[in-house]
């Protein structure tokens, strides 16, 4: 279908023509003066009426070329068979579930569609009072639910508020559909508003971190870019793709009637060449200290499988970077972030690390920055990357350069099935033959572990404010016989339920944000309890305060979609990250480190979380900073997790 | 021998090592064995204000990922006198303009104050297994 130039008004005086009669009196009524009629109250008496069209106006067979019969579909105030149905049912024949939204009037149609057309089921609208929760909602649901969410939002600034969290899904490598309401004929524009909220290029906002955008003309084009985007978001690298989602074409019927939905087949993943992989077996097999480090790999329930059928193959043991859930916690060869392992080691194979560099290099911060590296230089390092078939120009989210001995472009987690099947062929029986010695040396290296971890977490256990390891503890106590999900990054509080907690299955952990842009962690942890709550399970977010504070209306969200999670907000009362930044910047010029928490500090007056969270419709607990007051409060916080409803625990805990 | 008073004092070894050798690149005088006298209350408020509670917690716990554990039992003076001046880690440098001798003995104090708690194996809730699978 080709998309109608000039939109509403000139369809539907165009229908209002041929219904009326084209040789009706003079008027010298225009498209324009109509348009700007559009606007005035629905008052019969003071419409423009159709009789007084000039004769030079277009006669019958124009009308019925251009609209064809047009009077089932439209008139001067009705449209059936609106094209955004037929949008709703692209996004269904792909299968997304969930929609995010904060309204704008740029994709109303579609919104409309979705309730009323769509019955608001598959997708059901999810509604966020801010675009940058849309996005986050989607990142973190994605790695849960291991399928892609839709969010729709409104032309530019929209898009400008939904661009960080954005960000942080195409760093972390995070598929979604951004569908953009848009206005894109200047004649059919209301004016004013709707002109600030429309750009000649739309999607350049955020071309630079987003693997593809589509500006379709006409509903067969949406349908096919909407089965293009999801697909290339799904094909690793995984990444956000954008549609632009035309309001002509949306609230104006479809003329086609009965279009077909293209199909959608997903793409396979890109596995590794297999004379590298052939490589990398021999490689392996001939190491004495070898290390696998792992940070992406899990793309799916299976990667964890794979990855631990890959390290007990050689009994090689696994530094977990943790961006998703990898290996299991409690596995003899779960080495958790221990790197020191790896500057003894002969061979690593990283797979899917997002900053190689900095596993074998770094850059300490001092006043003259020089790179040091961390290795052997005899050592031999491997990378199975997706990200080696990808670049983008701008954003540096690729971190430094580092050519490992053997870079090797593929998807990992689908290279590993290959990988383990060649090191089975590669493997000598004088080989295999030391496994056992292996297992036993490395499963004593991981009780060691254990019992520096325990030791170190009773430090300061009755403080005040709250240690992060008691509080970790605290919750664990309570939720270690259900099934659960922990749906926030927990390195920069010491990573405790990596260190304590027996965790096995691939829901227990949802990794970080990728771009480490603020405002992620909360509306992520809502998207991501929102499908574990679909997979039977709550969830668990200890949030810091600075964080939290970027986007709490992701609590109302919750509430209103009644979305089991637990919320522990680490209230270290700072953006204690920028203290200490600040203070290395006055020792540094030796002038009063006291000042470094002028302007770091969340303080006078403190913020009331629990308060907070009971004015969204959020139950609330806090501040808690006695900690023999902790475990009761989160008792009662978790009981209302468990009836299915958010809740919200507000700990004053020490600063990390 | 406890994993962690082993751990302790294998860094301390190795910090009172560090600790000598930035006092023979500084001033070149051995560091005093025995810390000035200081004041426990004036010690734990510039504890705070100072900064060093950010890093290593406010009873000087130490956490991953930030400082180390500093406190109950405090590293013998030599080591932190030395150390705060010439860190050998990430750590950023406390030269005596900015934090007086003064100041650094009364931050001992309040260090050598705090009561060691409970080890971590005696506590229910770090009861966790020692097993891996």
């Amino acid at each position: 279908m080709a998309k109608k130039k000039a939109g509403v008004d000139r369809r539907a005086f165009l229908a209002s023509i041929a219904a009326g009669g084209a040789g009706a009196a003079a008027g010298g009524v225009t498209p324009i003066a109509a348009a700007a009629a559009s606007d005035a109250p629905q008052n019969a008496a003071s419409l423009p009426s159709v009789a007084n069209a000039s004769a030079s106006l277009p006669g019958p067979r124009l009308v019925a070329q251009e609209v064809g019969t047009p009077a089932p579909d439209i008139d001067r105030w009705h449209v059936r068979n609106a094209g955004s149905d037929y949008m709703v049912d692209c996004l269904k024949h792909v299968g997304f579930d969930y929609i995010t939204c904060m309204p704008g009037s740029t994709f109303r149609g579609l919104q409309e569609s979705i309730t009323n057309y769509g019955g608001n089921s598959k997708p059901e609208l999810l509604s966020c009072t801010h675009e940058e929760i849309s996005a986050a909602m989607a990142h973190g649901y994605a790695k849960m639910a291991h399928k892609p969410m839709a969010i729709i939002v409104h032309n530019t600034v929209g898009l400008q508020h939904a661009s960080m969290g954005i960000y942080n899904a195409y760093a972390d490598r995070v598929p979604m559909l951004i569908l953009v309401g848009n206005i894109a004929d200047g004649a059919t524009r209301r004016p004013g508003v709707e002109w600030y909220h429309t750009a000649t290029d739309v999607a350049q906002i955020v071309r630079g971190y987003v693997k593809y955008d589509a500006n379709p003309q006409s509903l067969q084009s949406f349908g096919e870019e909407i089965m293009k985007a999801t697909s290339l978001a799904l094909t690793p690298v995984q990444e956000p793709t954008l549609v632009l989602v035309d309001a002509d074409l949306a609230e104006m019927p479809n003329d086609a009637k009965q279009l077909p939905l293209p199909k959608f087949v997903p793409v396979r993943a890109p596995v590794a060449d297999p004379a590298a992989l052939a490589d990398v077996a021999k490689a392996l097999v001939g190491a004495q200290n070898p290390v696998i480090v792992a940070d992406r790999v899990a793309r799916t329930p299976a990667g964890m499988a794979l990855l631990v059928q890959l390290a007990e193959t050689l009994q090689i043991p696994v530094v977990d970077i943790g961006n998703r859930m990898n290996f299991p916690t409690n596995h003899h060869l779960y080495a958790a972030f221990d790197r020191g392992s790896i500057a003894q080691a002969d061979v690593i194979l990283g797979l899917e690390v997002g900053d190689f560099f900095s596993v074998v290099g770094d850059v300490p911060d001092f006043p003259v920055r020089q790179t040091v590296m961390k290795i052997k230089p005899t050592t031999t390092t491997i990378h199975i990357n997706s990200m080696y078939l990808q670049g983008q120009g701008n954003y540096q989210d690729q971190q430094r350069f580092y050519n490992p001995t053997m870079p090797i472009a593929g998807d990992a987690e689908a290279s590993l099935p290959y990988l383990i099947d060649a090191i089975n062929r590669a493997v000598t029986s004088e080989r295999k033959a030391q496994n056992t010695a292996r297992a036993a040396r490395l499963s004593d290296a991981w009780t060691k572990r254990r019992q520096n971890d325990i030791a170190t977490a009773g430090f300061g256990w009755d403080a005040s404010p709250i240690s992060l390891p008691r509080m970790f503890a605290e919750v664990h106590n309570l939720v270690k016989n259900d099934a659960f999900s922990i749906v926030g990054p927990t390195g920069q509080m010491g990573g405790w339920p990596q260190r304590l907690w027996d965790l096995d299955q691939p829901y227990h952990l949802n990794g970080g944000s990728g771009a480490s842009g603020v405002g992620y962690q909360h509306p992520a942890a809502v998207g991501a309890a929102l499908a574990a709550r679909d997979q039977g399970r709550y969830a668990i977010n200890m949030n810091g305060d600075g964080d939290f504070m970027v986007q709490p209306g992701a609590l109302w969200t919750a509430a209103h979609h009644k979305i089991p999670l637990l919320t522990i907000v680490h209230n270290n009362r700072a953006w204690h990250q920028e203290a200490m930044h600040l203070q290395r910047m006055a020792n540094r010029r030796e002038r009063q480190p006291e000042h470094a928490t002028v302007g770091t500090l969340i303080n006078n007056p403190n913020i009331d979380y629990a308060k907070l969270a009971e004015s969204f419709g959020v139950y609330g607990e806090g501040p808690i900073s006695n900690p023999d007051q902790l475990g009761p409060a989160l008792a009662r916080a978790l009981k209302v997790v468990k009836s299915g409803l958010p809740a919200l625990v507000d700990v004053v805990s020490q600063p990390r | 021998m406890n994993k962690i008073v082993s751990f302790t004092l294998a860094l301390a070894a190795t910090l009172l090592v560090t600790a000598h050798c930035a006092s023979a690149q500084g001033s070149g005088a051995a560091p005093a064995a025995t810390a000035p006298p200081g004041d426990v209350a004036r010690g734990k408020a510039a504890f705070m204000s100072f900064g060093c509670y950010e890093c290593h917690g406010t009873v000087g716990q130490g956490n991953y990922g930030a400082g180390i554990r500093i406190a109950a039992p405090a590293f013998p003076w030599p080591v932190v006198s030395s150390y705060v001046r010439r860190p050998a880690g990430d750590m950023p440098s406390f030269s005596v303009k900015i934090l007086p001798d003064a100041t650094l003995a009364d931050i001992y104090a309040y260090l050598k104050s705090i009561p060691a708690g409970k080890p971590g194996s005696a506590i229910p809730l770090l009861n966790s297994t020692l097993t891996p699978k």
